[in-house]
Protein backbone atom coordinates (compact mmCIF):
# COMPACT_ATOMS: atom_id res chain seq x y z
CA UNK A 1 0.00 0.00 0.00
CA UNK A 2 1.14 3.55 -0.68
CA UNK A 3 1.40 6.01 2.23
CA UNK A 4 -1.69 7.80 0.92
CA UNK A 5 -3.65 4.55 0.89
CA UNK A 6 -2.55 3.84 4.46
CA UNK A 7 -3.60 7.32 5.60
CA UNK A 8 -6.96 6.90 3.88
CA UNK A 9 -7.52 3.58 5.60
CA UNK A 10 -6.71 5.00 9.05
CA UNK A 11 -9.05 7.95 8.45
CA UNK A 12 -11.79 5.60 7.31
CA UNK A 13 -11.32 3.50 10.44
CA UNK A 14 -11.41 6.55 12.70
CA UNK A 15 -14.58 7.82 11.00
CA UNK A 16 -16.23 4.46 11.57
CA UNK A 17 -15.25 4.55 15.25
CA UNK A 18 -16.64 8.06 15.57
CA UNK A 19 -19.88 6.94 13.93
CA UNK A 20 -20.16 3.97 16.27
CA UNK A 21 -19.55 6.15 19.34
CA UNK A 22 -22.21 8.57 18.14
CA UNK A 23 -24.71 5.77 17.66
CA UNK A 24 -24.01 4.35 21.12
CA UNK A 25 -24.62 7.77 22.68
CA UNK A 26 -28.15 7.95 21.29
CA UNK A 27 -29.24 4.31 20.89
CA UNK A 28 -32.98 5.08 20.87
CA UNK A 29 -32.70 7.32 17.81
CA UNK A 30 -29.69 5.58 16.31
CA UNK A 31 -31.68 3.63 13.75
CA UNK A 32 -32.69 6.90 12.08
CA UNK A 33 -29.04 7.66 11.51
CA UNK A 34 -28.43 4.10 10.27
CA UNK A 35 -31.26 4.57 7.78
CA UNK A 36 -29.67 7.80 6.66
CA UNK A 37 -26.27 6.13 6.31
CA UNK A 38 -27.75 3.28 4.26
CA UNK A 39 -29.56 5.65 1.89
CA UNK A 40 -26.37 7.68 1.43
CA UNK A 41 -24.51 4.41 0.78
CA UNK A 42 -27.10 3.54 -1.90
CA UNK A 43 -26.66 6.94 -3.55
CA UNK A 44 -22.88 6.60 -3.46
CA UNK A 45 -23.14 3.06 -4.84
CA UNK A 46 -25.27 4.34 -7.72
CA UNK A 47 -22.75 7.06 -8.49
CA UNK A 48 -19.92 4.53 -8.22
CA UNK A 49 -21.68 2.22 -10.69
CA UNK A 50 -22.09 5.06 -13.17
CA UNK A 51 -18.43 5.95 -12.76
CA UNK A 52 -17.51 2.29 -13.21
CA UNK A 53 -19.57 2.16 -16.40
CA UNK A 54 -17.93 5.20 -17.96
CA UNK A 55 -14.37 4.24 -16.98
CA UNK A 56 -14.46 0.45 -17.35
CA UNK A 57 -17.68 -1.34 -18.23
CA UNK A 58 -18.47 0.50 -21.46
CA UNK A 59 -15.60 -1.54 -22.96
CA UNK A 60 -17.19 -4.77 -21.84
CA UNK A 61 -19.59 -7.11 -23.59
CA UNK A 62 -22.97 -6.52 -21.93
CA UNK A 63 -21.64 -3.51 -20.01
CA UNK A 64 -24.92 -1.60 -20.37
CA UNK A 65 -26.26 -3.60 -17.40
CA UNK A 66 -23.90 -1.62 -15.18
CA UNK A 67 -25.28 1.63 -16.52
CA UNK A 68 -28.84 0.54 -15.70
CA UNK A 69 -27.77 -0.66 -12.28
CA UNK A 70 -26.17 2.71 -11.58
CA UNK A 71 -29.27 4.62 -12.60
CA UNK A 72 -31.61 2.38 -10.59
CA UNK A 73 -29.31 2.37 -7.56
CA UNK A 74 -29.04 6.14 -7.60
CA UNK A 75 -32.79 6.45 -7.94
CA UNK A 76 -33.40 4.07 -5.03
CA UNK A 77 -30.88 5.92 -2.89
CA UNK A 78 -32.49 9.29 -3.55
CA UNK A 79 -35.90 7.76 -2.85
CA UNK A 80 -34.71 6.28 0.46
CA UNK A 81 -33.14 9.60 1.39
CA UNK A 82 -36.38 11.49 0.83
CA UNK A 83 -38.30 9.17 3.16
CA UNK A 84 -38.73 10.74 6.58
CA UNK A 85 -38.21 7.49 8.34
CA UNK A 86 -37.23 4.04 7.08
CA UNK A 87 -39.08 1.43 9.17
CA UNK A 88 -36.53 -0.27 11.49
CA UNK A 89 -37.68 -3.66 10.30
CA UNK A 90 -36.02 -3.15 6.90
CA UNK A 91 -32.73 -2.12 8.44
CA UNK A 92 -32.92 -5.05 10.80
CA UNK A 93 -33.55 -7.38 7.91
CA UNK A 94 -30.48 -6.02 6.15
CA UNK A 95 -28.32 -6.60 9.23
CA UNK A 96 -29.76 -10.06 9.74
CA UNK A 97 -29.00 -11.18 6.18
CA UNK A 98 -25.50 -9.65 6.20
CA UNK A 99 -24.56 -11.36 9.48
CA UNK A 100 -26.12 -14.66 8.53
CA UNK A 101 -24.29 -14.78 5.20
CA UNK A 102 -20.96 -13.87 6.77
CA UNK A 103 -21.50 -16.46 9.52
CA UNK A 104 -22.37 -19.27 7.14
CA UNK A 105 -19.29 -18.53 5.00
CA UNK A 106 -17.06 -18.62 8.09
CA UNK A 107 -18.50 -21.92 9.28
CA UNK A 108 -18.17 -23.49 5.83
CA UNK A 109 -14.58 -22.30 5.67
CA UNK A 110 -13.90 -23.78 9.10
CA UNK A 111 -15.34 -27.10 7.96
CA UNK A 112 -13.16 -27.04 4.85
CA UNK A 113 -10.08 -26.36 7.01
CA UNK A 114 -11.09 -29.09 9.46
CA UNK A 115 -11.32 -31.61 6.65
CA UNK A 116 -7.72 -30.73 5.84
CA UNK A 117 -6.77 -31.03 9.52
CA UNK A 118 -5.79 -27.37 9.40
CA UNK A 119 -6.68 -24.55 11.85
CA UNK A 120 -10.43 -24.15 11.94
CA UNK A 121 -11.56 -23.11 15.42
CA UNK A 122 -11.23 -19.32 15.05
CA UNK A 123 -13.20 -19.31 11.81
CA UNK A 124 -15.83 -21.54 13.38
CA UNK A 125 -16.23 -19.36 16.46
CA UNK A 126 -16.46 -16.17 14.35
CA UNK A 127 -19.04 -17.80 12.10
CA UNK A 128 -21.08 -19.15 15.00
CA UNK A 129 -21.00 -15.69 16.62
CA UNK A 130 -22.28 -14.02 13.45
CA UNK A 131 -25.06 -16.57 13.07
CA UNK A 132 -26.06 -16.11 16.72
CA UNK A 133 -26.07 -12.36 16.20
CA UNK A 134 -28.37 -12.76 13.23
CA UNK A 135 -30.68 -14.98 15.27
CA UNK A 136 -30.63 -12.42 18.12
CA UNK A 137 -31.54 -9.69 15.61
CA UNK A 138 -34.47 -11.86 14.55
CA UNK A 139 -35.73 -12.08 18.14
CA UNK A 140 -35.45 -8.34 18.75
CA UNK A 141 -37.41 -7.50 15.66
CA UNK A 142 -39.30 -4.60 17.19
CA UNK A 143 -36.57 -3.00 19.29
CA UNK A 144 -34.63 -0.30 17.41
CA UNK A 145 -32.20 0.10 20.33
CA UNK A 146 -30.84 -3.43 19.86
CA UNK A 147 -30.50 -2.73 16.17
CA UNK A 148 -28.34 0.30 16.93
CA UNK A 149 -26.08 -1.72 19.24
CA UNK A 150 -25.60 -4.47 16.65
CA UNK A 151 -24.82 -1.97 13.91
CA UNK A 152 -22.41 -0.07 16.17
CA UNK A 153 -20.63 -3.33 17.10
CA UNK A 154 -20.23 -4.13 13.39
CA UNK A 155 -18.83 -0.67 12.76
CA UNK A 156 -16.31 -0.97 15.59
CA UNK A 157 -15.08 -4.38 14.32
CA UNK A 158 -14.72 -3.05 10.77
CA UNK A 159 -12.94 0.06 12.04
CA UNK A 160 -10.35 -1.96 13.98
CA UNK A 161 -9.80 -4.30 11.03
CA UNK A 162 -9.37 -1.31 8.75
CA UNK A 163 -6.81 0.35 11.02
CA UNK A 164 -4.98 -2.91 11.74
CA UNK A 165 -4.56 -3.52 8.02
CA UNK A 166 -2.59 -0.32 7.54
CA UNK A 167 0.20 -1.77 9.66
CA UNK A 168 0.42 -4.96 7.63
CA UNK A 169 3.57 -5.43 5.60
CA UNK A 170 2.55 -5.91 2.01
CA UNK A 171 5.68 -5.45 -0.10
CA UNK A 172 7.38 -8.43 -1.73
CA UNK A 173 11.12 -8.57 -2.01
CA UNK A 174 12.63 -9.41 -5.41
CA UNK A 175 16.16 -10.60 -5.99
CA UNK A 176 17.02 -10.14 -9.69
CA UNK B 1 -6.29 -28.26 -16.21
CA UNK B 2 -6.71 -31.01 -13.70
CA UNK B 3 -4.78 -33.85 -12.12
CA UNK B 4 -4.85 -35.84 -15.36
CA UNK B 5 -2.68 -33.30 -17.15
CA UNK B 6 -0.74 -31.71 -14.28
CA UNK B 7 0.26 -35.02 -12.73
CA UNK B 8 0.11 -37.85 -15.26
CA UNK B 9 0.67 -35.96 -18.53
CA UNK B 10 3.48 -33.95 -16.91
CA UNK B 11 5.07 -37.26 -15.89
CA UNK B 12 4.91 -38.41 -19.52
CA UNK B 13 6.38 -35.12 -20.78
CA UNK B 14 9.19 -35.21 -18.20
CA UNK B 15 10.05 -38.79 -19.11
CA UNK B 16 10.04 -37.94 -22.84
CA UNK B 17 12.31 -34.97 -22.05
CA UNK B 18 14.87 -37.39 -20.64
CA UNK B 19 14.25 -37.36 -16.90
CA UNK B 20 14.35 -40.68 -15.02
CA UNK B 21 11.22 -42.28 -13.59
CA UNK B 22 11.99 -40.96 -10.09
CA UNK B 23 12.78 -37.46 -11.35
CA UNK B 24 9.64 -37.44 -13.50
CA UNK B 25 7.55 -38.41 -10.48
CA UNK B 26 9.06 -35.60 -8.46
CA UNK B 27 8.37 -33.08 -11.23
CA UNK B 28 4.81 -34.22 -11.82
CA UNK B 29 4.07 -34.29 -8.08
CA UNK B 30 5.21 -30.68 -7.80
CA UNK B 31 3.20 -29.67 -10.87
CA UNK B 32 0.04 -31.10 -9.34
CA UNK B 33 0.82 -29.78 -5.85
CA UNK B 34 0.43 -26.22 -7.19
CA UNK B 35 -3.32 -26.86 -7.24
CA UNK B 36 -3.33 -27.94 -3.58
CA UNK B 37 -0.89 -25.69 -1.77
CA UNK B 38 -3.41 -23.42 -0.03
CA UNK B 39 -3.10 -21.17 3.02
CA UNK B 40 -5.07 -23.75 5.02
CA UNK B 41 -2.61 -26.51 4.13
CA UNK B 42 0.34 -24.24 4.91
CA UNK B 43 -1.19 -23.40 8.29
CA UNK B 44 -1.47 -27.09 9.05
CA UNK B 45 2.20 -27.58 8.11
CA UNK B 46 3.26 -24.39 9.93
CA UNK B 47 4.89 -23.32 6.67
CA UNK B 48 5.16 -19.75 5.27
CA UNK B 49 1.69 -18.66 4.19
CA UNK B 50 3.08 -16.56 1.37
CA UNK B 51 4.04 -19.79 -0.39
CA UNK B 52 0.37 -20.44 -1.16
CA UNK B 53 -0.10 -21.29 -4.82
CA UNK B 54 -3.86 -21.67 -4.76
CA UNK B 55 -6.94 -20.82 -2.73
CA UNK B 56 -9.63 -23.26 -1.64
CA UNK B 57 -13.20 -22.45 -2.55
CA UNK B 58 -14.09 -21.34 0.97
CA UNK B 59 -10.87 -19.38 1.35
CA UNK B 60 -11.97 -17.46 -1.72
CA UNK B 61 -15.51 -16.99 -0.47
CA UNK B 62 -14.05 -15.58 2.71
CA UNK B 63 -11.29 -13.54 1.07
CA UNK B 64 -11.37 -9.80 1.61
CA UNK B 65 -11.56 -7.82 -1.60
CA UNK B 66 -10.01 -4.66 -0.23
CA UNK B 67 -6.65 -3.63 -1.67
CA UNK B 68 -4.32 -6.01 0.25
CA UNK B 69 -6.81 -8.84 -0.21
CA UNK B 70 -7.02 -8.27 -3.96
CA UNK B 71 -3.26 -8.08 -4.22
CA UNK B 72 -2.92 -11.40 -2.45
CA UNK B 73 -5.48 -13.02 -4.75
CA UNK B 74 -3.78 -11.59 -7.84
CA UNK B 75 -0.33 -12.69 -6.70
CA UNK B 76 -1.54 -16.25 -6.35
CA UNK B 77 -3.65 -16.58 -9.47
CA UNK B 78 -1.58 -14.48 -11.85
CA UNK B 79 1.71 -16.08 -10.76
CA UNK B 80 0.65 -19.72 -10.94
CA UNK B 81 -2.51 -20.16 -13.00
CA UNK B 82 -3.07 -17.18 -15.31
CA UNK B 83 0.35 -15.91 -16.25
CA UNK B 84 -0.08 -12.51 -17.96
CA UNK B 85 0.82 -12.50 -21.64
CA UNK B 86 1.83 -8.92 -22.25
CA UNK B 87 2.29 -6.48 -19.40
CA UNK B 88 2.76 -3.63 -21.86
CA UNK B 89 -0.31 -4.37 -23.97
CA UNK B 90 -2.19 -1.35 -25.26
CA UNK B 91 -5.87 -0.89 -26.00
CA UNK B 92 -7.20 2.32 -27.43
CA UNK B 93 -9.80 4.46 -25.69
CA UNK B 94 -9.69 2.77 -22.30
CA UNK B 95 -8.94 4.12 -18.85
CA UNK B 96 -5.68 3.40 -17.05
CA UNK B 97 -7.53 1.25 -14.54
CA UNK B 98 -9.02 -0.84 -17.34
CA UNK B 99 -5.67 -1.18 -19.09
CA UNK B 100 -4.01 -2.51 -15.94
CA UNK B 101 -6.52 -5.35 -15.78
CA UNK B 102 -6.41 -5.91 -19.52
CA UNK B 103 -2.67 -6.44 -19.31
CA UNK B 104 -3.14 -9.37 -16.95
CA UNK B 105 -4.96 -11.48 -19.55
CA UNK B 106 -3.30 -14.84 -19.93
CA UNK B 107 -2.19 -16.32 -23.28
CA UNK B 108 0.53 -18.82 -24.11
CA UNK B 109 4.00 -17.79 -25.27
CA UNK B 110 4.28 -14.51 -23.41
CA UNK B 111 7.64 -13.26 -22.19
CA UNK B 112 6.73 -14.25 -18.62
CA UNK B 113 6.64 -17.92 -19.63
CA UNK B 114 10.22 -17.57 -20.71
CA UNK B 115 11.05 -15.88 -17.39
CA UNK B 116 9.27 -18.67 -15.52
CA UNK B 117 11.20 -21.43 -17.28
CA UNK B 118 14.50 -19.57 -16.86
CA UNK B 119 13.81 -19.11 -13.17
CA UNK B 120 13.62 -22.88 -12.81
CA UNK B 121 16.93 -23.41 -14.61
CA UNK B 122 19.52 -24.82 -12.25
CA UNK B 123 16.89 -25.12 -9.54
CA UNK B 124 15.25 -28.04 -7.82
CA UNK B 125 13.00 -30.57 -9.53
CA UNK B 126 10.19 -28.97 -7.56
CA UNK B 127 10.83 -25.68 -9.35
CA UNK B 128 10.74 -27.54 -12.68
CA UNK B 129 7.35 -29.05 -11.80
CA UNK B 130 6.01 -25.71 -10.66
CA UNK B 131 7.16 -24.05 -13.89
CA UNK B 132 5.47 -26.80 -15.93
CA UNK B 133 2.20 -26.16 -14.14
CA UNK B 134 2.41 -22.46 -14.94
CA UNK B 135 3.36 -23.12 -18.57
CA UNK B 136 0.57 -25.66 -19.12
CA UNK B 137 -2.03 -23.37 -17.57
CA UNK B 138 -1.19 -20.56 -19.99
CA UNK B 139 -2.74 -22.81 -22.67
CA UNK B 140 -5.79 -23.97 -20.76
CA UNK B 141 -6.57 -20.64 -19.09
CA UNK B 142 -5.94 -18.50 -22.12
CA UNK B 143 -8.17 -15.36 -22.46
CA UNK B 144 -8.85 -14.98 -18.73
CA UNK B 145 -7.02 -12.94 -16.09
CA UNK B 146 -5.80 -14.06 -12.67
CA UNK B 147 -7.44 -11.20 -10.86
CA UNK B 148 -11.10 -10.61 -10.02
CA UNK B 149 -12.49 -8.57 -12.91
CA UNK B 150 -15.96 -8.40 -14.36
CA UNK B 151 -14.85 -6.38 -17.38
CA UNK B 152 -12.25 -8.98 -18.34
CA UNK B 153 -13.47 -12.36 -17.14
CA UNK B 154 -17.22 -12.18 -17.61
CA UNK B 155 -18.99 -14.33 -20.19
CA UNK B 156 -22.58 -14.17 -21.38
CA UNK B 157 -25.18 -16.51 -22.85
CA UNK B 158 -23.44 -16.62 -26.22
CA UNK B 159 -21.57 -19.83 -25.40
CA UNK B 160 -21.63 -22.87 -27.67
CA UNK B 161 -19.91 -26.21 -27.60
CA UNK B 162 -18.57 -27.32 -30.98
CA UNK B 163 -19.48 -31.00 -31.18
CA UNK B 164 -17.27 -33.61 -32.90
CA UNK B 165 -19.92 -34.11 -35.62
CA UNK B 166 -19.65 -30.46 -36.63
CA UNK B 167 -22.85 -29.27 -34.94
CA UNK B 168 -23.09 -26.64 -32.21
CA UNK B 169 -24.80 -27.02 -28.85
CA UNK B 170 -25.65 -24.16 -26.51
CA UNK B 171 -23.81 -24.52 -23.20
CA UNK B 172 -26.11 -24.41 -20.18
CA UNK B 173 -24.61 -23.10 -16.98
CA UNK B 174 -25.84 -23.66 -13.45
CA UNK B 175 -24.40 -22.56 -10.11
CA UNK B 176 -24.35 -25.75 -8.08
CA UNK B 177 -20.78 -25.88 -6.71
CA UNK B 178 -21.02 -29.50 -5.57
CA UNK B 179 -22.86 -30.95 -8.54
CA UNK B 180 -20.64 -32.60 -11.17
CA UNK B 181 -20.71 -31.27 -14.73
CA UNK B 182 -23.14 -33.11 -16.95
CA UNK B 183 -21.01 -33.78 -20.01
CA UNK B 184 -23.72 -35.76 -21.80
CA UNK B 185 -26.24 -32.96 -21.76
CA UNK B 186 -23.81 -30.04 -21.82
CA UNK B 187 -24.72 -28.66 -18.39
CA UNK B 188 -21.80 -27.10 -16.56
CA UNK B 189 -21.29 -25.33 -13.25
CA UNK B 190 -20.01 -21.77 -13.32
CA UNK B 191 -19.76 -18.90 -10.85
CA UNK B 192 -22.69 -16.55 -10.25
CA UNK B 193 -22.95 -13.31 -12.20
CA UNK B 194 -21.90 -10.51 -9.88
CA UNK B 195 -21.86 -6.91 -11.02
CA UNK B 196 -19.04 -5.95 -8.67
CA UNK B 197 -15.82 -5.57 -10.65
CA UNK B 198 -13.75 -7.14 -7.88
CA UNK B 199 -16.15 -9.87 -6.84
CA UNK B 200 -14.40 -13.19 -6.34
CA UNK B 201 -17.00 -14.68 -8.72
CA UNK B 202 -15.21 -12.83 -11.49
CA UNK B 203 -11.82 -14.42 -10.90
CA UNK B 204 -10.14 -16.30 -13.75
CA UNK B 205 -12.38 -18.64 -15.72
CA UNK B 206 -15.04 -18.93 -13.00
CA UNK B 207 -17.70 -17.49 -15.29
CA UNK B 208 -16.85 -20.07 -17.95
CA UNK B 209 -16.98 -22.91 -15.45
CA UNK B 210 -14.54 -25.77 -15.87
CA UNK B 211 -14.73 -25.73 -19.64
CA UNK B 212 -11.09 -24.66 -20.04
CA UNK B 213 -10.07 -27.64 -17.86
CA UNK B 214 -11.47 -30.37 -20.13
CA UNK B 215 -9.01 -31.43 -22.81
CA UNK B 216 -11.70 -32.72 -25.19
CA UNK B 217 -13.79 -29.54 -25.42
CA UNK B 218 -14.07 -27.15 -28.32
CA UNK B 219 -16.28 -24.14 -27.79
CA UNK B 220 -16.91 -20.58 -28.86
CA UNK B 221 -17.95 -17.62 -26.76
CA UNK B 222 -17.69 -13.87 -26.37
CA UNK B 223 -15.03 -12.82 -23.90
CA UNK B 224 -15.94 -9.64 -22.07
CA UNK B 225 -12.82 -7.80 -23.22
CA UNK B 226 -12.70 -8.36 -26.96
CA UNK B 227 -15.35 -6.01 -28.34
CA UNK B 228 -17.96 -8.63 -29.28
CA UNK B 229 -15.46 -10.73 -31.23
CA UNK B 230 -16.08 -14.44 -30.92
CA UNK B 231 -13.29 -16.66 -29.67
CA UNK B 232 -13.03 -20.31 -30.67
CA UNK B 233 -11.22 -22.32 -28.03
CA UNK B 234 -9.80 -25.61 -29.25
CA UNK B 235 -8.71 -27.41 -26.11
CA UNK B 236 -7.38 -30.64 -27.74
CA UNK B 237 -5.04 -28.60 -29.92
CA UNK B 238 -4.04 -26.30 -27.04
CA UNK B 239 -3.35 -29.22 -24.72
CA UNK B 240 -1.19 -30.93 -27.34
CA UNK B 241 0.80 -27.73 -27.80
CA UNK B 242 1.17 -27.46 -24.02
CA UNK B 243 2.45 -31.04 -23.86
CA UNK B 244 5.07 -30.54 -26.55
CA UNK B 245 6.12 -27.18 -25.14
CA UNK B 246 6.63 -28.79 -21.74
CA UNK B 247 8.97 -31.36 -23.32
CA UNK B 248 10.85 -28.56 -25.05
CA UNK B 249 11.13 -26.56 -21.83
CA UNK B 250 12.27 -29.54 -19.78
CA UNK B 251 14.91 -30.43 -22.36
CA UNK B 252 16.23 -26.91 -21.86
CA UNK B 253 16.10 -27.30 -18.09
CA UNK B 254 18.00 -30.58 -18.30
CA UNK B 255 20.67 -28.91 -20.42
CA UNK B 256 19.79 -30.69 -23.64
CA UNK B 257 18.89 -27.37 -25.30
CA UNK B 258 20.92 -24.18 -25.11
CA UNK B 259 17.93 -21.92 -24.78
CA UNK B 260 14.20 -21.94 -24.27
CA UNK B 261 12.58 -20.34 -27.26
CA UNK B 262 8.91 -19.40 -27.23
CA UNK B 263 6.60 -20.95 -29.81
CA UNK B 264 8.86 -23.95 -30.22
CA UNK B 265 7.37 -27.38 -29.62
CA UNK B 266 9.11 -30.71 -29.53
CA UNK B 267 6.89 -32.54 -32.03
CA UNK B 268 9.68 -35.00 -32.73
CA UNK B 269 9.52 -36.30 -29.16
CA UNK B 270 5.96 -37.55 -29.62
CA UNK B 271 6.51 -39.23 -32.99
CA UNK B 272 4.79 -42.59 -32.84
CA UNK B 273 2.73 -41.46 -29.86
CA UNK B 274 0.82 -38.61 -31.40
CA UNK B 275 -2.28 -40.61 -32.35
CA UNK B 276 -2.49 -42.12 -28.88
CA UNK B 277 -2.10 -38.73 -27.22
CA UNK B 278 -4.70 -37.13 -29.50
CA UNK B 279 -7.06 -39.95 -28.67
CA UNK B 280 -6.65 -39.33 -24.93
CA UNK B 281 -7.11 -35.60 -25.37
CA UNK B 282 -10.26 -36.03 -27.45
CA UNK B 283 -11.97 -38.62 -25.27
CA UNK B 284 -15.10 -37.17 -23.67
CA UNK B 285 -14.60 -37.83 -19.95
CA UNK B 286 -14.49 -35.96 -16.65
CA UNK B 287 -10.85 -36.76 -16.16
CA UNK B 288 -8.29 -38.64 -18.18
CA UNK B 289 -6.10 -39.85 -15.30
CA UNK B 290 -6.37 -43.55 -16.18
CA UNK B 291 -5.45 -42.96 -19.83
CA UNK B 292 -2.45 -40.74 -19.11
CA UNK B 293 -1.32 -43.08 -16.34
CA UNK B 294 -1.39 -46.05 -18.73
CA UNK B 295 0.62 -44.09 -21.28
CA UNK B 296 3.16 -43.02 -18.66
CA UNK B 297 3.62 -46.57 -17.39
CA UNK B 298 4.00 -47.82 -20.95
CA UNK B 299 6.71 -45.22 -21.59
CA UNK B 300 8.79 -45.84 -18.47
CA UNK B 301 7.83 -49.41 -17.71
CA UNK B 302 7.39 -48.36 -14.09
CA UNK B 303 4.35 -48.01 -11.91
CA UNK B 304 3.17 -44.43 -11.36
CA UNK B 305 1.81 -44.16 -7.86
CA UNK B 306 -1.43 -42.26 -7.35
CA UNK B 307 -1.12 -38.67 -6.22
CA UNK B 308 -1.66 -38.07 -2.54
CA UNK B 309 -1.40 -34.66 -0.93
CA UNK B 310 -0.12 -36.36 2.26
CA UNK B 311 2.97 -37.99 0.75
CA UNK B 312 5.62 -35.51 1.89
CA UNK B 313 3.89 -33.77 4.79
CA UNK B 314 5.38 -35.86 7.58
CA UNK B 315 8.90 -35.32 6.28
CA UNK B 316 8.34 -31.55 6.41
CA UNK B 317 6.73 -31.59 9.84
CA UNK B 318 9.51 -33.71 11.34
CA UNK B 319 12.39 -31.68 9.89
CA UNK B 320 13.93 -29.20 12.29
CA UNK B 321 14.40 -25.47 11.63
CA UNK B 322 16.46 -24.77 8.56
CA UNK B 323 16.41 -28.44 7.52
CA UNK B 324 12.82 -27.92 6.44
CA UNK B 325 14.03 -26.04 3.36
CA UNK B 326 15.88 -29.17 2.23
CA UNK B 327 12.78 -31.36 2.36
CA UNK B 328 10.60 -32.05 -0.66
CA UNK B 329 7.93 -29.55 0.36
CA UNK B 330 10.52 -27.05 1.62
CA UNK B 331 12.03 -26.92 -1.88
CA UNK B 332 8.57 -26.53 -3.36
CA UNK B 333 7.79 -23.59 -1.06
CA UNK B 334 11.05 -21.88 -2.03
CA UNK B 335 10.21 -22.32 -5.71
CA UNK B 336 6.73 -20.90 -5.10
CA UNK B 337 8.09 -17.85 -3.26
CA UNK B 338 10.59 -17.20 -6.06
CA UNK B 339 7.92 -17.43 -8.78
CA UNK B 340 5.55 -15.16 -6.87
CA UNK B 341 8.29 -12.64 -6.22
CA UNK B 342 9.32 -12.62 -9.90
CA UNK B 343 5.79 -12.19 -11.30
CA UNK B 344 4.88 -9.53 -8.71
CA UNK B 345 7.99 -7.62 -9.69
CA UNK B 346 7.14 -7.72 -13.41
CA UNK B 347 3.57 -6.55 -12.78
CA UNK B 348 4.78 -3.81 -10.44
CA UNK B 349 7.35 -2.63 -12.97
CA UNK B 350 4.63 -2.37 -15.61
CA UNK B 351 3.14 0.40 -13.46
CA UNK B 352 0.43 -1.63 -11.77
CA UNK B 353 -0.12 -2.26 -8.08
CA UNK B 354 -2.63 -5.04 -8.72
CA UNK B 355 -0.24 -7.64 -7.36
CA UNK B 356 1.29 -5.35 -4.74
CA UNK B 357 4.60 -3.63 -4.12
CA UNK B 358 7.87 -5.15 -5.20
CA UNK B 359 11.13 -4.13 -3.56
CA UNK B 360 14.44 -4.70 -5.32
CA UNK B 361 16.65 -6.35 -2.71
CA UNK B 362 19.94 -5.09 -4.15
CA UNK B 363 18.70 -1.50 -4.17
CA UNK B 364 16.73 -1.27 -0.95
CA UNK B 365 17.64 -4.30 1.10
CA UNK B 366 15.05 -6.53 2.68
CA UNK B 367 11.58 -5.05 3.17
CA UNK B 368 8.02 -6.25 3.34
CA UNK B 369 6.52 -9.66 4.02
CA UNK B 370 8.80 -11.71 6.28
CA UNK B 371 8.20 -15.03 4.51
CA UNK B 372 10.23 -13.88 1.54
CA UNK B 373 13.36 -13.64 3.66
CA UNK B 374 13.82 -17.28 2.74
CA UNK B 375 14.74 -16.16 -0.77
CA UNK B 376 17.47 -13.93 0.60
CA UNK B 377 18.79 -16.78 2.77
CA UNK B 378 18.76 -19.05 -0.26
CA UNK B 379 20.89 -16.63 -2.28
CA UNK B 380 23.31 -16.23 0.64
CA UNK B 381 23.58 -20.00 1.08
CA UNK B 382 24.23 -20.54 -2.61
CA UNK B 383 27.09 -18.01 -2.51
CA UNK B 384 28.82 -19.70 0.40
Amino acid sequence: MTSLQRIRKVLKGLLMLLGAAFLLLIPDKGYLIIGLILSVVLILDGIRSLWFYFTMARNMVGGKMILFRGIIGLDLGVFAYTLKEIPPVYILLYLLIANLFSGVVDVLRAMEAKRMESRWRLSFVTGAFNILLAVACGFCFRDPTVLTYVYAAGLITSAFLCIAQTFRKTAIVYIP
Amino acid sequence: MQEDFHYYATYCAAFLAGYSHEESLCISYSAQFVDLCSASLLAKLRAPKSAATTQLSMEMADARTDLPGLQNITRIWASFHFLPYDLNAEKKGVSRRYRRKYRLICHPNGSLVEDTVRLAKGGSLQSVGLAMHVLADTWAHSNFAGTPSLVINNTDSHFYELMPDGTERAVRFRHNPIGPDDLENGIYTNSIYQMGENSIMNLGHGRAGHLPDYSFLRYKYLPAWDGYREIIKDNPSDYLHAFCQMIEAMKYLRGERDSFVRERYDWAAIQGLEDEIREILNRRQNNACADWKALGEKLSGQEIEDFSVETYQQEYLEAAGKDKDATFLGKFFLAALAQKSMVTNKIYKSGSLLAGYSVDFWEKGFRGIKDFRKLVDQVRDSRK
